[in-house]
């Protein structure tokens, strides 16, 4: 009968019920898709970087684990020496600039070494470097911003011929000449980064080791490792980020739900001292309310599943770089969070619900 | 025949800002078990209040109350809530049945409410003997005053209360409705021996009972 009574009141104020669930469907939606770019955006940064291939980094000491954010180049002899380290199949130096314009890291490689460490690219269309200004992107790129062979892009205040469109997870997303990044930051035979591959990833130990023995002034690290820091949870102001949009969404679902069950309650005021009159208790009134608030939530949820469903596709359709990781694990903290939010919303009216006098309650206009 | 109600000296004082409003002067008054009574007085004398206090609705500021044995004064608000539940049917004036429930809800809610869950054959007797068979499915709305009374009789005496309270039951109905309610509340006293006290301001529906208590000015002037 609770129920009956419930579903009623939910149906017989349909404006309500809707603005009420879109509340919490927006705050849900915007708990998953925040922080499902934060973390999708992370992730694939560390998918694309483990998908250079190599097995171990070699960057200057004191760099970040954000690659771009290298300061001081090595030397690009340093090759020569790491080549020599035993069981080392191939070194590639990677001089790495951030383009501002996009946000985004541009590879500075040497095709060849770069193969050998990376398997080589997979060409959509158009092949490699022929000239100083050529520049590949991958296919996510391209199709966010509507390149093709042969256009020219400006890049980092330069203007560059599009020669090749790549498969996509190699690294960066735009590739230029080693020697043309060289130009770019005015710097000669320099890298920011050495990709190495060994002859088997067994002996990754083993060079790392080798090679802290040979530069122990450099910061070197396994790829394997690198992934393991690469999360969310190790990039610093993120975390921030994430707790402030979540504790945004939930502050609005908490509002809106507050502003919906006060007003209710307010207009109900006679129907509460009926259910007085009646001999329900106090519990029994406060139980009523939140579970109000609850079935509201729950249908609040379910929409804003489908709404952070939709708006993704509509997100990734107009911008395929971005990555937006919508999980299983965030879909139950978000239900969580919009139910904590709600109920909380919910217990001050039903509180005030619930010590209404029922004289006064069944004499309200 | 055992007393249901008893009230010795039932004082209640108002506060309306900074003024006290005597509703109540000292109200003495007992009621059998099976008696259907009306207490009649013009507006203000106090007659909802003695009614509200009945009822466990609001306490009293002095004086003592005992329903069906049970004295208020001993009772939380919670005790008056449960002893609402189980012992006191309310009929008001306005009806007062839940907009967004049908009839068969609203009836239905009270036993719910009660805790014995639905009761089935109470439920058919009740509805039958009130006439409103052909009108459980529809709300409140698409009722007429004379239904909407009839089943808010039935929402009172669906648990079977030891005691009925009606607060101006024909007060928004017009006279042939109001005939109509008042034999079926004749009709549970008469039929079940359901104690009654029904608040009018109609010396007719006053006439149907079997004993009328005149109050004036917070107190009973004549019994």
């Amino acid at each position: 009968m609770v129920n009956k009574l419930i579903i009623s009141n939910i149906l017989y104020r349909p404006v309500r019920t809707a603005l009420s669930a879109l509340a919490v469907a927006m705050e849900v939606a915007m708990v998953m898709l925040f922080v499902g770019l934060a973390h999708g955006l992370v992730n694939d940064s560390a998918r694309r970087q483990e998908g250079v291939g190599a097995d171990v980094m070699v960057q200057p000491s004191g760099s970040s684990f954000l690659l771009a954010f290298s300061q001081s180049p090595m030397p690009l002899k340093m090759g020569d020496r790491l080549e020599q380290v035993p069981h080392v199949l191939a070194v590639a130096p990677t001089l790495i600039l951030f383009n501002t314009g996009a946000l985004s890291m541009v590879y500075g490689i040497d095709v060849d070494s770069f193969n050998r460490v990376s398997g080589g690219f997979a060409y959509h269309h158009g092949g490699p470097f022929a000239k100083p200004n050529d520049l590949l992107v991958d296919d996510l790129y391209a199709k966010s911003n509507h390149i093709k062979v042969g256009q020219t892009v400006t890049l980092l205040n330069h203007q560059f011929n599009v020669c090749g469109i790549v498969e996509h997870g190699k690294g960066a997303r735009l590739f230029i000449p080693l020697q043309t990044a060289e130009d770019l930051l005015q710097v000669q035979d320099k890298a920011t980064i050495f990709w190495v591959k060994c002859t088997e990833p067994a002996y990754t130990n083993a060079v790392v080791d080798a090679i802290r023995q040979l530069l122990p002034k450099y910061n070197i690290t396994a790829v394997k490792e690198w992934m393991s820091l690469m999360t969310s949870n190790n990039l610093p102001g993120l975390n921030v980020f994430t707790t402030v949009i979540i504790i945004i969404a939930v502050g609005i679902g908490f509002l809106v739900i507050f502003l919906s069950m006060y007003t209710t309650i307010t207009e109900r005021t006679r129907e509460i001292g009926i259910l007085k009159s009646l001999g329900a208790s106090k519990g029994y009134i406060i139980a009523v309310i939140l579970r109000e608030a609850s079935l509201l939530s729950a249908v609040g949820i379910l929409a804003g599943y489908g709404f952070a469903a939709i708006i993704r596709k509509i997100i990734l359709a107009n911008f395929p770089t971005l990555v937006i990781e919508l999980t299983v694990l965030w879909a139950v903290y978000a239900a969580v969070l919009a139910i904590a939010g709600s109920l909380l919303g919910a217990c001050y009216p039903a509180m005030r619900a619930a010590q209404l006098d029922p004289v006064d309650a069944l004499a309200y206009e | 025949m055992e007393p249901i109600i008893e009230t010795h000296d039932l004082k209640k004082v108002y506060r309306v800002g900074k003024v006290a409003v005597e509703a109540l002067r000292g109200v003495d008054c007992i009621v059998h078990e099976g008696e259907f009574v009306a207490v009649v007085g013009p507006s203000g004398c106090g007659k909802s209040t003695f009614l509200h206090i009945l009822g466990g609705l609001t306490n009293p500021t002095s004086g003592q109350v005992l329903v069906d044995g049970n004295d208020f004064k001993n009772m939380t608000d919670a005790d008056r809530t449960r002893f609402r539940r189980h012992k006191i049917g309310f009929v008001f004036q306005r009806f007062n049945l839940l907009p967004t429930l049908s009839a068969r809800n609203n009836i239905a809610i009270a036993q719910y409410i009660q805790g014995n869950g639905f009761n089935p054959h109470r439920f058919q007797a009740v509805v039958e003997m009130l006439g409103i068979q052909n009108k459980l499915d529809h709300r409140p709305y698409a009722l007429s005053g004379g239904e909407q009374q009839r089943v808010a009789i039935a929402r009172a005496v669906i648990c079977d209360p030891k005691l009925l309270l009606a607060d101006e039951p024909t007060g928004n109905l017009d006279t042939e409705n109001s005939q109509t309610v008042l034999t079926m509340i004749r009709g549970l006293n008469k039929t079940f021996g359901q104690t009654v006290l029904m608040i009018t301001h109609n010396p007719e529906a006053a006439a149907v009972a079997d004993r009328t208590i005149h109050m004036r000015d917070g107190r009973i002037v004549s019994d």
